[in-house]
């Protein structure tokens, strides 16, 4: 009898691992994004969208695959292969890793926008079907849990969308265990439905390590009223030389010293200064 | 007849002498300490593990008793730092124990499994490199006041695992720990923890985390890891003004 049950358990598994492999390995249609647009524009691909995507690849940002399914960001071992469709579709093939937003690619199609089946895969095609719908007491709900997230220093920056009650988290992070607590935080929220995660862990690499800290040194000396005991407005996200500076400042001209001094920093390959001026100044500009 | 003294002969004389009281005092048991194995010393009430413990001040965030210290200076605090280096872990033997009894193979089990149980600890929260850099601590760790246990049976550990001549019993042991920037050894922040967790808790093997018998020393060194995680919790908690200017500061980018 204990024989015939583990013969039965050898067939059961030796047809099922195939069939296991080819469910992660069925191919997917992709926008093929930078790194930087993929994590902080989480609407629809507009034109906006492609401009971003095709600018920042330009200027360093990675190659990133978007699938138009369900938002999920994957970063893919092999960029080479999409890094010249970047701000364009396909459909990519190969096991796709969600809890670290990898994926081992192993063949990538492009595709023309009219020939991606109508579907799911469309919504995020579509500004008409994909806006952020969600409600304005779930949406500060959520914000007012991530903020608190007690681990996240400057050189964290997690963001969300609110499409429904379907929630995107998104950003990079030096822990681990910002990315997983940010989850259980927002899920944990009365209302929301589903979650994709899209944190990204960066890498500690020596090199980031010096840019990180020598960035928040001079930062921290020419715009100190931005920085505080236990943290700080303007946010340094560091990945493999590339430096992104997000949050707000309150001049232009405070925005201007972050790019300079930012740039000053030895090692740093290219600065993408993407932090919001809040001050009267910009506010009249907008009136 | 006025004997003379030929200079090397004096010499060698002095050279006998030195060379005598240099071979006397190796080979003198008492007088060489056992290689990796300190002692507190009479009448202290801390190790010495940590360079000062006047700045110290009771925690009301932990059970127990628990004194701690977090640098609170902008610019060098707990905050600022996201990756760590944890130490080999030492040990301090009580003062009134035969230090001759603590076997290396005894310490180096406790050490190493509290090494162990500390990165398992922290590990989320910091992650763990081997080489100092900016924004990365070194966590120093000692165990202090471990003592001789009983002589261990040979039934009280698994047929492959070699028991220990003597226990070391953990009863009494605190934990003193410090965290310092891996780079220029500034102090950022301390604890020293007397809770008493280790209670009636001896480790008779080398792999005593598998021994049912020492999962009494198991627990206590897991706990004592876990507190230090929960002083480094409490210190990153959001609280008072400083909670209302972080909530205002964020705005996601959508």
């Amino acid at each position: 009898m204990k024989t015939v049950s583990l013969i039965l358990c050898a067939v059961l598994l030796l047809y099922s691992a195939p069939y296991v492999a080819m469910q992660d390995e069925v191919p997917f249609p992709v926008y093929v994004d930078s790194d930087i647009c993929a994590r902080l524009m989480l609407g629809p691909i507009t034109t906006a969208r492609v401009d971003c995507s095709v600018q920042t690849h330009k200027d360093g940002s990675n190659p990133v695959l978007v699938r138009l399914d369900d938002n999920t960001v994957f970063d893919p071992n092999k960029p080479k292969l999409v890094k010249d469709h970047v701000g364009g579709f396909g459909e990519a093939t190969g096991e796709v890793k969600v809890k670290s937003g990898t994926m081992k690619l192993k063949n990538f199609k492009p595709l023309d926008r009219k020939d991606i089946p109508e579907g799911p895969s469309t919504k995020l095609l579509d500004v008409r079907t994909y806006k952020a719908t969600g409600n304005a007491q779930l949406h500060e709900k959520i914000r007012h849990e991530l903020a608190m997230i007690a681990y996240i220093t400057t050189f964290d920056f997690i963001s969300f969308t609110l499409v429904g009650n379907d929630v995107i988290l998104t950003g990079w992070t030096v822990r681990d265990t910002n990315r997983s607590d940010a989850e259980y935080r927002v899920k944990k929220i009365e209302g929301v439905n589903k979650v994709t995660n899209n944190i990204e862990i960066l890498p500690l690499g020596g090199t980031d390590m010096e840019i990180r800290a020598a960035a928040r040194l001079a930062l921290q000396r020419n715009l100190s009223t931005y920085f505080w005991s236990n943290g700080s407005d303007i946010k340094i996200i560091v990945k493999n030389g590339i430096v992104i500076l997000l949050g707000s400042v309150r001049t232009q001209q405070d925005f201007d010293i972050a790019t300079i001094q930012t740039n000053s920093v030895s090692f740093v390959f290219h600065v993408f200064n993407l932090l919001r001026v809040t001050g009267p100044e910009q506010k009249e500009k907008k009136g | 007849m006025k004997r003379s003294h030929h200079p090397w002969k004096l010499l060698t004389g002095w050279l006998c002498v030195i060379l005598a009281i240099a071979v006397m005092t190796g080979c003198s048991p008492a007088a060489e300490p056992k290689p990796g194995v300190k002692q507190i010393a009479a009448g202290q009430e801390f190790s010495g593990f940590l360079k000062d413990y006047a700045s110290l001040k009771p925690n009301p965030n932990l059970d127990g008793e628990a004194l701690t210290y977090a640098a609170t200076d902008a610019k060098q605090n707990l905050r600022n730092y996201f990756a760590i280096i944890v130490d080999p872990v030492e040990v301090y033997v009580a003062t009134d124990a035969d230090v001759s009894q603590v076997s290396d193979e005894g310490r180096i089990a406790l050490t190493n499994y509290f090494q162990h149980a500390l990165i398992g600890a922290v590990s989320d929260a910091f992650p763990v490199v081997d080489t100092p850099s900016p924004l990365t601590l070194r966590l120093r760790t000692a165990l202090v006041g471990v003592d001789v246990g009983g002589e261990v049976a040979a039934g009280d550990v698994p047929a492959d695992a070699k028991p220990f001549a003597r226990a070391l019993n953990i009863g009494k042991v605190g934990v003193e720990m410090e965290l310092v920037d891996s780079k220029t050894g500034e102090r950022i922040a301390a604890m020293v923890d007397k809770a008493n967790v280790g209670a009636g808790a001896e480790v008779g093997a080398a792999q005593f985390s598998r021994v049912q018998k020492f999962a009494a020393a198991r627990e206590a060194f897991d706990e004592w890891a876990s507190r230090v995680r929960m002083f480094l919790d409490s210190e990153h908690e959001i609280k008072g003004p400083e909670a209302a200017r972080t909530e205002q500061s964020y705005q996601p980018y959508e």
